[in-house]
């Protein structure tokens, strides 16, 4: 424990903040409430302080104790939607064993999170191709040929590139996900109507498929099998207004089509 | 047979293209990629072996997440990554898209429909579509979290390499 005596120096109220600094972070990246919880507490535990924490869908609530119950602190911080980022949940759990391993201090931990915050995202045209290709995978696993995988390649596309611009002048997140969905469908529906392809049908169902919200839907039931009953429950609601986002998309498409 | 298995493997290839795309949406580290879309590949295979020997896509889709589950324990070892960070895009090309779709098609249809002889049959796809979907889902999520799940352990840092002394407190 001698380390951790050392430790205790740092005042409660500045680990407080870093700690829900790191819980907002880690919620706003993706990260499933248990995962929020452990690191959470592995980096109080290492300046020698214990936490308790209230994680939901949208703020974050802590209290930060020492063991002899000196000190306390507690607070509340909104957390706000990013998007899933894999990049950051991965460097806070590499940070938070290095903070126990090699007794890092709270300005070091400031430093990594900014660092780990200005970690620029790929390059957006890769982005961009990949996504489009891992559309057009879906579609050929879903029984599709050349011509739909195409087709889903130009529809996801162009649909991603929609939803990005939209996303960059702050529209709704689900409306970013509608217009996302009208112009992949609009695309890959004109293939419908028209009748290019032996499958079409499989190029209209597999060309929205890049909006399905994959994390948020997986960290659905890893929560509800945690017991974090109310975060499951919130983030499935979440995960339905998506789908039906993309649902109206595709509807509109259809009858505009008449298909 | 030889067709069958070369069918097989460019499943594969496809389910690993598909998570590769996925991965890098969701802003992956560069190191983890290529493990990710291996993990994928092996899950999407194991998932299409079940299902070519008439096992129900349920079981194959949570075999193939298990799978992935297991192996990414070893993966996060070799990268110094949450498990996470792998299983969850490589279980991405097994989410079960078509079927959200036509579960999604199902509601609208049921919803705009007049009552007659048709709407029964309608009911009865969208339910079987929707609940296959969700099963297929928990599937997904319970297989990624078997080895959290039976190993009752919260991180598998100290699985491999022995908890040092100085850690203990």
């Amino acid at each position: 424990m001698e380390g951790n005596v050392n430790h205790n120096r740092v005042d409660v109220k500045e680990i407080g903040l870093v700690l829900l600094d790191i819980g907002a972070i880690l919620m706003s990246s993706g990260a499933n409430t248990t995962r929020i919880r452990t690191t959470i507490s592995r980096i109080s535990e290492a300046f020698g302080y214990s936490t308790e924490l209230l994680v939901t869908h949208r703020a974050i609530m802590l209290s930060v104790t020492d063991s002899a119950h000196h000190s306390f602190f507690s607070s509340l911080k909104r957390t706000s939607p990013h998007g899933v980022n894999f990049k950051v949940v991965s460097g806070i759990s590499r940070m938070s064993w290095r903070i126990v391993e090699e007794q890092w201090d709270v300005e070091q931990i400031k430093v990594e999170l900014t660092r780990l915050e200005s970690i620029p995202q790929y390059p957006r045209i890769l982005i961009l191709l990949l996504v489009s290709l891992a559309g057009s995978s879906f579609c050929r696993l879903f029984g599709g040929h050349v011509i739909e995988m195409g087709i889903v390649f130009i529809a996801s596309f162009a649909g991603l590139l929609i939803r990005q611009e939209t996303i960059k002048r702050n529209f709704n997140p689900y409306l970013c996900v509608y217009f996302g969905a009208v112009t992949a469908s609009l695309i890959s529906g004109l293939s419908v109507k028209l009748g290019w392809g032996s499958t079409p049908e499989t190029a209209l169902a597999t060309s929205v498929l890049f909006l399905v919200p994959g994390v948020p839907l997986i960290n659905i039931f890893i929560d509800l099998l945690d017991g974090n009953l109310m975060n499951g429950t919130l983030r499935g609601i979440n995960g339905l207004i998506i789908s039906f986002s993309i649902a109206l998309g595709l509807l509109t498409a259809m009858i505009i089509y008449q298909i | 047979m030889t067709m069958e298995w070369w069918l097989l493997v460019e499943k594969g290839i496809w389910f690993g293209l598909a998570s590769l795309g996925f991965a890098i949406l969701f802003n992956v580290p560069p190191r983890t990629l290529l493990l990710i879309m291996v993990l994928a590949l092996i899950g999407g295979m194991t998932r299409e072996i079940m299902l070519h020997f008439g096992i129900h896509v349920i079981l194959g889709t949570f075999a193939g997440a298990t799978i992935i589950g297991l192996l990414s324990v070893g993966t996060s070892h070799l990268k110094h990554t949450p498990p996470l960070v792998f299983s969850i895009p490589a279980v991405i090309p097994m989410v079960p898209g078509v079927l959200a779709y036509r579960t999604m098609l199902g509601f609208i249809k049921l919803a705009s429909e007049h009552i007659d002889t048709s709407v029964s049959q309608t009911l009865a796809e969208t339910t079987s579509n929707g609940l296959k979907m969700t099963f297929i889902l928990m599937a997904l999520a319970v297989g990624v979290s078997v080895p959290m799940l039976i190993s009752r352990k919260e991180t598998f840092k100290y699985l491999f390499e022995p908890r040092k002394d100085s850690d203990k407190n």
